[in-house]
């Protein structure tokens, strides 16, 4: 039985249902009650052309990546661009309200074959401009042929108050390597959801890192489905939150083949009254067998109000598997507080060394050296901005 | 140098007193050793010298350099030369250890109003000291003491010192745990910082580390005070006859 609920302003202006805590995926991120105003779609605004390009610089990939996409306000900026889409169709099955609101309203997205060996990363950037509020909704598809290796990058820069949805279609065919980078460095005042769909065949490495510090609302979904044996996946998020910010990530890696492996990381640095969420679910098929799955998740909470909740789920039908899950929550080590500080450090570089610290197994994940540097950096800046403001 | 006047220091969250009226002078140049039994609160004070948290003092003074040292922050107290080396290196996961060194040293360089030391610099003094304290160049990648054996901590924590080039040395029991090439390459290290203008408490349970740093004076803690001190014949005799007739005068 279901109760009809009465729509909110924000429901009203999309005309669609937004899910909500009785919903058990959502039980932490009630998007009914979270989009407190009318975010309608279908606007078209016109971009500055000087906004346009101060937020293209912003962005941390400026210097390293070979060809870009960019996409201003939903729309492909054919000036900034120097990739063209390719002929690629969406696959992936809709079944959860982040995936059902993007099919009602996104406007264009990458189109992307990927083949060969592309030795220099290719950054999708995703730009929203200063307007009244709106809805942004982009779909993309990224397919890398067998045996091709690349790296992609997903930059979600904007300033002022949207509602960004994204949603990202990765097919991986036999034998090839992705490394995929997604920066959410949204405006303060943005909501972002987002939904990866990665399909991985045989003989596949994949490396995925998420770096989550912007938008005031962040939920993101990723599904792994393992349909070729000998494959391997590293899934690692790092999360540098702060003020009230909230952000919850729900992944789903689903063994379907035996002989694979999956790592999941995440680190979460969370001040203020800032809260994370990090539901991760293993699922390994009856005839999975010797499938090597683990996850972790840890956060270091800087302030008494800050929250962490963990959800991991193993849904086990094989039985000669390996794995786990491990979930930690706490502040910083006292002890290893004094003994920096008896050293000399002062107690807020002490601090901030300690949060690197943390936050750097996630980002040694990634293994391009200038994506990792400039994500490093970026992390660097964050906590020196953080400390400076309180 | 230092001066320990009457020194009561109790746990902050429990009704116990640790140290208990202890009185020591500290002038430069000089070596002094404490010895004395488990638990007589050797390490809870070099602990209140470095500035540890959980202890509270209840009375007496503490003055390093004719100002109170009690008033000062851990990372002030190392800035004005004071450095522990710890019975119990800290593991600090994440943290390299030659990070770790450049940051520590520039940060009281900068405390001091000292200009910072320059990579090239840094680098040729860390290579410099770590090789007379044999510390390998790959103990410097790894984090701060992790994975490091007992013997290796030890040796990290005399070539922060000797990186650092405190005018304070504390060490507390870097002895245990060193085989006896390590302690001979560790009592090498502390003798070459020996100087006229610093000064250097070492506490230990062995007279063995007393032949090679040779102390000028040695004092016996009981129960949170001194209960003797003497010349290194000290050391010498309590190797004899053990701490019994001690804890009988301190009771
Ligand atoms: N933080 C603390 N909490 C509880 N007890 C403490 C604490 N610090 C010190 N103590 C107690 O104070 C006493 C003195 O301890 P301390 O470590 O100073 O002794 P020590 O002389 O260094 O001994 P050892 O020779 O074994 O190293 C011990 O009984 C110890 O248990
Ligand atoms: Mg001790």
């Amino acid at each position: 039985m279901s109760i009809a609920l009465a729509r909110t302003a924000a429901e009203e202006a999309l005309d669609f249902s937004l899910p909500h805590r009785r919903m058990e995926e959502w039980r932490w991120t009630d998007l009914r009650q979270m989009i407190d105003k009318p975010y309608p779609p279908r606007q078209m605004v016109t971009a500055e052309q000087g906004e346009v390009e101060r937020l293209l610089k912003s962005s941390p990939f400026a210097a390293i990546a070979g060809a870009r996409m960019v996409f201003v306000n939903g729309h492909y900026d054919s000036k900034h661009s120097k990739l063209v889409n390719s002929a690629v169709e969406p696959q992936a099955e809709i079944t959860e309200p982040v995936q059902q609101m993007n099919a009602a309203f996104a406007t264009d997205g990458a189109r992307l074959v990927l083949s060969g060996s592309i030795d220099t990363p290719v950054e999708l950037v995703f730009i929203a401009t200063d307007a009244a509020p709106r809805t942004i909704a982009t779909h993309n598809v990224i397919e890398v042929a067998g045996g091709a290796s690349a790296t992609i990058i997903e930059t979600h820069i904007g300033k002022g108050s949207y509602l960004a949805n994204s949603v990202t279609e990765i097919r991986i065919g036999e034998g090839a390597r992705l490394d995929r980078v997604k920066a959410d460095l949204e405006s303060h005042d943005a909501t972002h959801l987002a939904h990866a769909h990665v399909t991985l065949s045989a003989n596949v490495t994949y490396r995925e890192f998420t770096l989550s510090t912007g938008a005031k609302l962040n939920r993101q979904n990723g599904t792994y489905a393992f349909k070729g044996e000998h494959t391997d996946a590293k899934i690692s998020g790092a999360y540098l939150l702060a003020g009230k910010q909230h952000a919850d990530s729900r992944l789903v890696v689903d063994h379907q083949v035996p002989n694979c492996a999956s790592r999941e990381l995440f680190k979460c640095v969370m001040d203020d009254h800032a809260r994370s969420i990090f539901q991760g679910k293993v699922i390994v098929r009856p005839h999975a067998q010797k499938t090597d799955g683990k996850q972790s998740s840890h956060a270091l909470l800087l302030s008494e109000t800050a929250e962490f909740d963990a959800k991991p789920e193993l849904e086990i039908f094989a039985d000669d598997v390996a794995c786990g899950h491990g979930a930690t929550a706490g502040d910083l080590n006292e002890d290893h507080l004094f003994y920096l500080e008896s050293r000399g450090i002062t107690p807020a570089e002490a601090k901030a060394l300690l949060i690197a610290a943390f936050v750097g197994e996630a980002f040694e994940t990634i293994d391009h050296d200038g994506i990792r540097e400039a994500l490093t950096d970026y992390a660097a800046r964050w906590l020196t901005e953080h400390r400076r403001k309180g | 140098m230092l001066d320990i006047n009457n020194l009561h220091v109790k746990l902050e969250d429990e009704d116990r007193t640790i140290v208990n009226g202890l009185t020591l002078n500290v002038k430069p140049g000089e070596v002094h050793a404490i010895m004395g039994p488990n638990g007589s609160g050797k390490s809870t004070l070099s602990y209140v010298l470095a500035g540890r948290a959980g202890y509270e003092v209840t009375d007496g003074s503490v003055t390093f350099k004719g100002e109170d040292l009690l008033e000062m922050s851990p990372d002030q107290r190392a800035a004005k030369g004071v450095f522990l080396a710890f019975q119990y290196p800290i593991e600090i996961p994440g943290v390299v250890t030659m990070q770790f060194l450049k940051v520590a040293l520039n940060a009281q360089r900068k405390a001091r109003g000292e200009k910072e030391l320059s990579t090239p610099d840094f680098m040729r003094l860390v290579k410099d000291r770590a090789a007379k304290l044999n510390v390998s160049q790959d103990m410097l990648k790894r984090p701060v003491n992790v994975g490091f054996s007992g013997g290796e901590k030890k040796r990290a924590e005399i070539l922060q010192m000797a990186v650092l080039e405190p005018s304070l040395c504390i060490l507390d029991e870097t002895d245990s745990g060193l085989d006896i090439d390590a302690l001979r390459v560790v009592a090498d290290g502390v003798n070459a910082l020996r100087s006229p203008d610093r000064a250097m408490i070492v506490i230990t349970h062995y007279q063995r580390l007393l032949d090679y740093i040779v102390p000028d004076h040695v004092h016996v803690l009981s129960k949170g005070r001194i209960v003797k001190s003497g010349d290194k014949s000290l050391a010498l005799e309590l190797e004899k006859q053990g701490y019994a007739e001690f804890d009988k005068s301190a009771a």
